[in-house]
């Protein structure tokens, strides 16, 4: 059976360092403005504390990707061992469909290549048996590589409050959801 | 995502629909009418060739790599984006192989057909699941209004003048359908979940989309109504009021990915 490899991303765990965005930036040495990966706080409708929660998130590597369906050149490609959408960049004609369409909005526009790009898993480092730079960055380990046909992974769900739930496009990202502190009062002891 | 204006977008939409609004509606005529076309019918569908020509050209403005525009027609089996660019493209010469041989009605009628497959196209390439507010018909309907109210004024500058009295009917019809849809669909937004909500406090709150209901609707509505003929400058005000309500369908429409971390 194929693979499908996805983020878990551990909202229970992350502290919003921006590692993961960093690392990914250090990787690929994306143009100044141009983050494939982003570290969304939740708002207090969905996590009222002040010591606020956060989900990191790229490209989700959909089982039907919208970028890959609306793409007019068919600079997108799913691979079949592991399903990763892989973006070629060089066929791209920048015509932002693909940056409309995804309701992630994991593909970004490089204003210098004047050209789309986005998170490809580090496929390179995956096949060389490597992390994705992001998750072997992350200092706590909030985020971590699965392969969602090896099952889903324990007390995880795919659309958490706080991100679009898009059925359709069953998009592979996990989530461990944050937890509300316990707080202990006074009158409580 | 960052809400652009997407100026080329905007122009070539609205030349694009113009420009089969007047096919259309000239189509329409044709069907009921036995004869030949006159010298006023053939001026009608090569002016749509070339407002098509050129709203595809200033199409070409949106790319990031316009001498690679020609890929664009790779990915027809799924892309609407794909379809559209062809679609379209064949809809030019279509007008202009009508326009230049008399409008034969094989080619008139295929030109018909063609242009409201466009329409329905070019819809479908706006309704992506990101934007939740116009991931519908919606799209479809406001780009056939903008085509029927556009179309009527720019062909009452064109067609003979017996074709007059019923190109007033038709914009008539078209304002009080467009100013129907316009003014309704940001109200069922307001219901709908956060993102369609914000999209329809976002149109509401646009000035632009009140020059659109303003100027592109209600004023022209008024002044056919009252007049019951088509001033020769009011297709230039129905323009002015269909550029701002297209600046405002690509600015002000909300992106799911806009509200990331807040309740949806």
């Amino acid at each position: 059976m194929a693979k499908r490899l996805a983020f878990l991303v551990d909202a229970k765990r992350c502290l919003g360092c921006f590692t993961c965005a960093m690392a990914c930036k250090n990787q690929y040495a994306t143009e100044p403005g141009v983050n494939w990966r982003e570290v969304y706080p939740l708002q207090a409708d969905i996590y009222p504390h002040h010591e606020r929660a956060f989900y990191s998130l790229a490209c989700n590597h959909c089982e039907k990707p919208a970028c890959l369906e609306v793409c007019p050149v068919q600079a997108y490609s799913k691979r079949e061992k592991d399903g990763i959408v892989v973006h070629h960049q060089e066929k791209c004609i920048g015509c932002g469909n693909c940056i409309r369409s995804c309701p992630y909005g994991a593909p970004r526009y490089n204003p210098v290549e004047k050209r789309a790009e986005k998170c490809s898993l580090c496929h390179e480092r995956i096949d060389a048996g490597l992390q994705p730079a992001c998750v072997q960055s992350c200092p706590v380990a909030a985020l971590t590589l699965i392969d969602l046909a090896a099952g889903e992974p324990d007390n995880s769900v795919q659309f958490p409050p706080g991100y679009p739930k898009m059925p359709a496009l069953n998009p592979a990202t996990r989530f461990r959801q944050a937890e509300l502190p316990i707080i202990h009062r006074r009158e409580d002891i | 995502m960052k809400p652009s204006m997407e100026l080329p977008l905007v122009l070539f939409t609205i030349l694009s629909q113009t420009a089969v609004g007047i096919v259309l509606l000239s189509g329409l005529r044709r069907w009921s009418l036995a004869g030949g076309a006159g010298q006023a019918d053939r001026r009608e569908w090569t002016a749509a060739a070339a407002l098509l020509a050129l709203g595809l050209v200033f199409s070409l403005f949106h790319l990031g790599h316009p001498l690679d525009a020609v890929t664009a027609l790779k990915h027809l089996s799924t892309s609407w984006l794909s379809r559209e660019a062809l679609v379209f493209a064949l809809l030019a010469g279509l007008m202009l192989l009508a326009g230049v041989q008399g409008l034969p009605r094989g080619i008139v009628r295929l030109t018909v057909a063609g242009g409201l497959l466009g329409l329905l196209i070019q819809g479908m390439t706006y309704a992506p699941p990101s934007f939740p507010a116009i991931n519908n018909v919606l799209p479809f309907v406001f780009f056939l209004v903008s085509a029927v109210t556009l179309g009527a004024g720019a062909a009452s500058l064109l067609a003979p003048e017996e074709a007059r009295p019923a190109l007033v009917r038709v914009l008539i019809a078209g304002l009080w359908a467009g100013l129907g849809v316009h003014l309704a669909a940001p109200c069922v937004w307001l219901s709908g979940g956060t993102v369609m909500r914000l999209t329809g406090q976002a149109y509401l709150a646009s000035p632009l989309y009140w020059a659109h209901i303003v100027i592109g609707l209600a004023l022209p509505l008024w002044v056919v109504l009252k007049s019951r003929s088509i001033p020769r400058w009011l297709p230039f005000v129905l323009l002015a009021g269909a550029l701002c309500g297209r600046i405002v369908f690509y600015l002000e429409t909300m992106h799911t990915a806009a509200n990331m971390g807040a309740l949806y």
